[in-house]
């Protein structure tokens, strides 16, 4: 009965334990599957150059007027419904603070979106299929020397939803399309200033501002570093950026607030390359490096940073008064404290009790050794005898 | 005897239990157990991807017809201002870079067309006319109104990607369109060291837009925009 009863009770704890772990692997596995994976659609350059990494990503040549450039775009749809994806060139335009984007499709076009011509307009792709689009590029004979741009643009085509209202959006993917016409090329940046701005959260803004005054765009390193009122780097800012021709560009790089406080100096530089006849993704050459502005600021402590400033300050302060008690204390002991002979049988306990101070303050003052020992006739100071 | 055999007949039950708990397990959660023998070679393909841009929503899928709602106002004999919010917690916008643009990209918003306005069955106003107390201007129509995006203070975060940072993407200031100048507004700049393989999202950008003074009380003021991602 007794062995009957035991077999039944590790029958039952093992049935939990095997239910337990028919529970925790169904936990385990449907978690590791349940996040949505993003299918994109779009599109990239279908026959990137070996010789530019950059053309993986963008449409880049350098092609004399009157030249035709066969190139292709290849159209991809990971996601997983059948997608019927509308390709069109436009021209470019530059978006808010300088950076690149592509026109609309309703807009009318003048430059490298009117010299583009893709064989199809329109392109169905099944789930994980694509398909590169061929077109070609003409430079009209009277194109300027200098960098043209425009986009090849990749968008869903979908059927208008009734009864939506509101801002109604839409999504598409551009790639640039940089041709450059050879001629008397032009590199050059100013720097047009450099502010700093407070956020409603205690950050900060650091906006540095500068303007492509060439004929061809310029990737340009844009360092923004900040420092500690001793020179100490707190963070730096930057990256690479393309910097469009003619145009001003500005960036807003973020400061979180300091956790210290105290007066930084975030200063901002800027470097690019002087070859003229650099491609764009290549580098090569000199780098010519442009020192903009230095813009103080004051930025209060975090509270925990202020409580810690605080605690450190009221420690330094009262460190310091004792300090100088003691050096007081030392001054009064060295005026006032008059000399003593050791009598017989006077040793540095009867003395104290006697002066009324603490036997290691008599010690200290006569430099004492243990055992303090004190030798018949010996002549040591002690306090005044009204002390 | 009797005892050992049925103790080792006890523990080939448990045995059997746990492995069936295992596979059971597998099974249920959607995890597949191959059981093969012999040599078989193993083909992979991975499609290249493309950079792309979106509305998901907190699962990062995509949402279907996505819209920005203004907050109401009322009607008012002076102009006003309405404010609204892109970019929420179910709808986030994303962007999605699989090593597509290696030297950055940008994200703006703008009109489909430079000569869009808030569409109404009754009375239109503008969205990028500069003119003070949203009157009409000296652009193309003869609709006032303007309306202001700011991502300045949106948040930007990394999106299902674990080891992607948001380092070297920063978010554009806030701007009004005017036609002609501003008829583009960026929301994120990301420079050549910015995450070749990544995805953001970017909630809690401030929408802020001017209403003409009398303007009628209507449910279907429709504006359609377009969200581009480029590589540049």
């Amino acid at each position: 009965m007794s062995i009957f009863c035991c077999h039944k009770r590790k029958q039952l704890v093992w049935g939990c334990v095997a239910i337990f772990a028919i529970l925790a692997g169904i936990i385990v596995f449907t978690d590791s599957v349940s996040a949505v994976e993003y299918g994109d659609m779009g599109g990239r350059p279908a026959y990137p150059r070996s010789d530019n990494p950059r053309t993986e990503s963008i449409f880049i040549h350098t092609l004399e007027p009157g030249a035709v450039q066969e190139e292709g775009v290849l159209l991809v749809n990971n996601t997983k419904e059948q997608k019927i994806l509308q390709v069109y060139a436009v021209d470019s335009m530059v978006s808010s603070g300088g950076a690149f984007t592509c026109r609309q499709m309703t807009e009318p076009k003048k430059d490298v979106g009117a010299w583009i011509e893709l064989e199809k307009s329109e392109v169905t792709l099944d789930s994980g299929t694509s398909e590169i689009v061929p077109f070609a590029i003409t430079v009209p004979q009277n194109a300027g020397v200098g960098e043209h741009n425009g986009c090849i643009v990749i968008q869903e085509k979908k059927e208008k939803v009734e009864g939506q209202t509101g801002m109604i959006l839409s999504f598409r993917t551009g790639l640039r399309v940089a041709i450059t016409i050879p001629g008397e090329i032009i590199r050059k940046i100013e720097i047009v200033g450099f502010t700093i701005e407070s956020q409603k959260d205690g950050g900060y803004l650091l906006k540095p501002s500068v303007k492509n005054l060439g004929n061809v765009s310029i990737d340009a390193d844009v360092q923004v570093v900040t420092r500690y009122f001793f020179g100490l780097m707190l963070i730096q800012h930057g990256g690479q950026f393309p910097i469009l021709r003619g145009e001003i560009s500005d960036w807003n790089f973020e400061l979180k607030k300091p956790f210290w406080g105290g007066w930084y100096r975030s200063s901002f530089a800027l470097e690019y390359g002087e070859d003229l006849g650099i491609e764009i993704g290549k580098e090569a050459g000199q780098k010519i490096r442009l020192e903009g502005p230095s813009v103080w600021f004051f930025s209060a402590p975090k509270p925990a940073a202020l409580a810690i400033e605080i605690i450190v300050l009221l420690l330094l302060g009262f460190s310091g008064f004792l300090f100088w008690l003691s050096r007081k204390r030392k001054g009064w002991i060295r005026e006032n404290w008059v000399e003593y002979e050791i009598k017989s049988g006077e040793d540095i306990k009867t003395l104290a009790e006697r002066f009324d101070v603490s036997w290691k303050l008599i010690a200290r003052t006569n430099k004492l050794q243990p055992p303090y020992a004190l030798k018949t006739g010996e002549k040591i100071k002690v306090p005044p005898a009204n002390k | 005897m009797h005892k050992i055999i049925r103790k080792a007949l006890g523990k080939l039950n448990i045995t059997i239990a746990l492995m069936l708990a295992i596979v059971m397990a597998g099974g249920l959660g959607g995890a597949t157990y191959v059981l093969a023998s012999g040599t078989s070679t193993f083909g992979q393909t991975i499609n290249a991807g493309s950079l792309a841009t979106d509305i998901v929503d907190a699962a990062y899928a995509s949402v279907a017809s996505p819209s920005v709602a203004m907050n109401a106002v009322a009607f008012s004999f002076a102009y006003q201002t309405a404010t609204g919010v892109f970019g929420t917690a179910s709808q986030q916008i994303y962007v999605s870079n699989p090593d597509a643009a290696d030297n950055g990209w940008t994200l703006t918003v703008a009109p489909s067309a430079t000569t869009d306005f808030w569409d109404s069955a009754g009375t239109d106003f503008d969205f990028n006319d500069p003119t003070a107390e949203a009157g009409d201007g000296a652009d193309t129509d003869t609709l006032g109104g303007q309306m202001t995006v700011d991502p300045s203070g949106a948040t930007l975060a990394v999106g299902q990607c674990n080891s992607c940072v948001v380092t070297n993407i920063t978010k554009g200031s806030s701007t009004a369109y005017n036609e002609g100048t501003t008829d583009s507004v960026t929301l994120l700049t990301a420079a050549a060291l910015s995450d070749d393989i990544g995805n953001w999202t970017l909630q809690s950008v401030s929408i802020s837009q001017t209403i003409p003074a009398e303007q009628p009380a209507a449910t279907d003021y429709t504006i359609n925009m377009v969200l581009t991602v480029t590589a540049s």
